[in-house]
């Protein structure tokens, strides 16, 4: 019995091209394309627009120290006009104005203003050159702060302290590099990876619909049906979650501090919950195209509420209990405690037990399966196909 | 039939079909919702910082409120080692830590300088970005007020002393999306992929419902279909269109550059391209369902492509040829530089022309694989 189900399923996969293609090449491709897209890793060489008014050693000086810099590439433009036509155009994603008289005024004691704009309608490029900018500059006028000192006649020793008394060092713990691939690349991915297992099984699901006088109805044995689909599409969709986690921690290597395994239990509990949310929609529906259409509406928006962008702390409560709803921000906390900070098995075990809330569906699909099978009289135990998919 | 008669036959397609209704009509209002509401606080404030303090004197719990005076920051705790720390960063209680040396106050008075360490969890770069400017910010002032006292015991005249302490002011702005806000910088291209990609759902559900069936559509000629078709779709995704880039952009306060004459024109192509192009995939689409699927899936990269949440420069350069066959890609970047940078007409012009090319390339496709399609139907007929 259960052979021959797997049989029909394996068959009926067999002779859908979109189903294989959502198997098997397509994942392949959006994974690698996603991945390609990102995999210049660190922002670098983003252009700036430098407007040097002053032209002297000093101000010559923090252009070099600007061009040090890896995140920056330094541009001279000849005034404030052009420059700031080039940052509408983003050609530069910021600019800096170097004011005329820098170096006099830093010489007779005055306090010169270096003005910085940056681009924040692109947030990530734009505050992160802000900071480098201003790390960039600091760090060329310490130098001119250190020669006026000498000149006064300060000890040597002591120029460094009284310049900067504290010593600032940042650590950004377990992304040291501010990787774009390790932060942004696995959310993106899983959540292509939710996507593509609820068409999967949302499809696999609505070719049992029965087609009788224009109403869908289940066939008699719809939970066999179910489990020979969990059973055999959890593996296959499991499969690409394995090749995503290998292809990020084992391939390209990125750092990975707890075990692998852990998280191929999370993914697998992350598709169990889905799969009874895309039930519950399938067994209430019963319209191919409505039961697509609101899936679709339902997990498209899933990674901005992950919390890996903007922290979950700081939603709205309306969002975070949305967030509860989207089994991928279940997983994502389980992928981020083991891949960041390396938990044990134990503790993804409790993350995983958060799932429970999902388990309260199952009375509804009972339900709607059960309302759906009574059909009026007639023989429905073979395999129609459905006359909306053929 | 007239053109009149066609557009009206279109219409009432359009609304008999419940699928379409609910991508078009549900999709925009439920997304304009349902998208922004996760940024609606706009910048992630008060994070939580635990503090390792092994000097426990006046200057580090100065230091200490300061940091916790930050909004950025909320100091949580004061911890006795390293070690707790990190347990509580991987409980998920605490994003970031502060450590402040032993002897911290004593060098500082003795002039030997100290180190303050920061760490932020870099697995989330805002909560990251966020603790480290905040405590860093802290830092300095810490690191100034020490400066200040050591000139002033040193004799300095206040004022001057003052003045070498801030000697140069860095004036560090943010031009266009003033506040920094999450809104305004996710909003406006995510918005324009909306309405693309529920624009092509629904040109695909209307035209893979139709071809197999007899209808309307077979009695016209394909050019007349496609323009009535175009011209349906742009009036209805004029109505959407105002109200994402008119009241939405006004309701999550996102910062509008251009005119509205000039948004309308830039819209323009944009629609038309978007929709020839959703009749040209509508005729390879078989199923109703699947259109919904195709786009779905290609949704993602559509958005990380076009160049509004990572720089183009530095996205691979086959990838950024590839996708500017995709009308939201120019769409989203010249609407950015037009409305939100304010880069005038003119150089948003090239994207402009580039769009129009876009819909006369896909118009003749649309034209030719719907005649292909009716002269299908023709044979399956007879």
């Amino acid at each position: 019995m259960m052979t021959e189900l797997f049989k029909r399923e394996f068959n009926a996969l067999w002779h859908s091209p979109w189903q294989l293609a959502l198997i098997s090449y397509i994942p392949l491709i959006g994974v690698l394309a996603l991945w390609w897209l990102f995999s210049a890793g660190l922002p670098r060489q983003l252009p700036v627009a430098v407007v040097d008014v002053d032209n002297s050693q000093i101000s010559r000086m923090l252009t070099r120290q600007l061009a040090a810099n890896a995140v920056i590439a330094p541009q001279s433009y000849a005034n404030e006009a052009q420059a700031i036509e080039a940052m509408r155009q983003t050609q530069v994603y910021a600019m800096v104005v170097l004011p005329y008289q820098l170096k006099k005024d830093l010489l007779t004691g005055q306090q010169p203003t270096i003005d910085i704009r940056y681009n924040s309608q692109f947030l990530l490029v734009g505050k992160l050159l802000s900071s480098q900018l201003q790390l960039s500059l600091a760090e060329g006028l310490t130098q001119v702060g250190q020669q006026r000192l000498l000149l006064n006649g300060a000890n040597k020793a002591t120029v460094d302290v009284s310049l900067s008394p504290i010593t600032n060092q940042t650590t950004a713990l377990f992304n040291r590099n501010n990787n774009y691939v390790g932060f942004l690349v696995p959310p993106i991915l899983i959540a292509l990876w939710q996507l593509l297992s609820m068409l999967v099984f949302i499809n696999s699901l609505n070719q049992e619909l029965v087609l009788y006088q224009n109403r869908y109805y289940f066939p008699k044995q719809i939970w066999a049906l179910i489990a020979t689909k969990i059973l055999f599409y959890s593996p296959i969709m499991l499969l690409h979650g394995g090749f995503i986690l290998l292809w990020l921690y084992h391939y390209l290597g990125l750092p990975a501090a707890g075990a692998l395994v852990d998280l191929m239990l999370a993914q697998l509990a992350m598709l169990m919950a889905l799969w009874l949310m895309v039930l519950v929609i399938f067994t209430g529906m019963r319209d191919s195209a409505r039961s697509v259409s609101f899936c679709t509406a339902l997990f498209a928006p899933a990674f901005a509420f992950m919390g890996i962008t903007f922290p979950v702390n700081d939603m709205p409560l309306l969002a975070q209990w949305w967030r509860l709803i989207m089994p991928s921000s279940h997983y994502i906390d389980s992928h981020v405690s083991v891949i960041s900070y390396g938990v044990e098995l134990p503790h993804v075990l409790g993350q995983i037990s958060g799932y429970w809330g999902f388990l309260l569906l199952l009375p509804f699909i009972v339900f709607f399966a059960n309302k759906a099978k009574d059909v009026p009289k007639i023989d429905l135990t073979s395999n129609d196909v459905n006359q909306e998919l053929s | 039939m007239n053109l009149w008669q066609l557009m009206l036959a279109e219409f009432k397609a359009i609304f008999a079909d419940k699928a379409i209704m609910v991508t078009l009509f549900g999709g925009v209002l439920f997304y304009s919702v349902l998208y922004p509401l996760p940024y609606l606080n706009q910048v992630p404030t008060e994070q939580q910082v635990v503090v390792v303090d092994h000097d426990n004197s006046s200057l580090s719990r100065l230091v200490t409120r300061h940091a916790d005076a930050s909004a950025k920051v909320h100091i949580l705790a004061n911890l006795a080692s390293i070690d707790e720390a990190e347990t509580w960063i991987s409980e998920g209680k605490a994003h970031g830590l502060l450590v402040i040396p032993a002897n911290f106050r004593r060098d500082l008075l003795l002039g030997k300088g100290a180190t303050l360490s920061y760490g932020g969890d870099a697995s989330y770069f805002l909560i990251y970005s966020a603790v480290a400017e905040g405590l860093v910010a802290a830092g300095l002032d810490a690191s100034k007020q020490v400066q200040l006292i050591g000139l002033l015991a040193r004799g300095q005249n206040p004022q001057l002393a003052q003045q070498s302490v801030n000697s140069i002011n860095i004036n560090s702005v943010p031009a266009f999306n003033p506040s920094l806000g999450y809104t305004p910088y996710v909003i406006p291209g995510l918005f324009l992929l909306i309405l693309h990609q529920t624009l092509l759902i629904g040109t695909g559900i209307l035209g893979a419902g139709q071809w197999r069936r007899p209808g309307y559509w077979q009695h016209v000629s394909p050019g007349v279909l496609v323009f009535a078709r175009l011209s349906v779709f742009l009036l209805i995704y004029s109505v959407f269109s105002s109200f994402y880039l008119g009241y939405c952009f006004y309701w999550y306060q996102v910062s509008v550059a251009a005119t509205i004459i000039e948004v309308g024109l830039f819209m323009l192509p944009f629609l038309l391209a978007t929709c020839a192009l959703g009749i040209v995939f509508s005729s390879l689409f078989a199923r109703r369902d699947l259109s919904t699927q195709v786009y779905l899936l290609m949704s993602m990269p559509v958005l990380f492509v076009s160049g509004f949440v990572w720089p183009i420069a530095l996205i691979p350069e086959p990838l950024v040829m590839i996708s500017q066959i995709i009308p939201a890609v120019p769409a989203i970047m010249g609407m950015l530089e037009l409305n939100q940078l304010g880069a005038g007409w003119l150089a948003v012009m090239p994207k402009w022309l580039q769009l129009w090319g876009l819909f006369a390339v896909f118009a003749c496709i649309a034209i030719m694989r719907v005649a292909a399609r009716q002269k299908q139907a023709k044979a399956m007929l007879s």
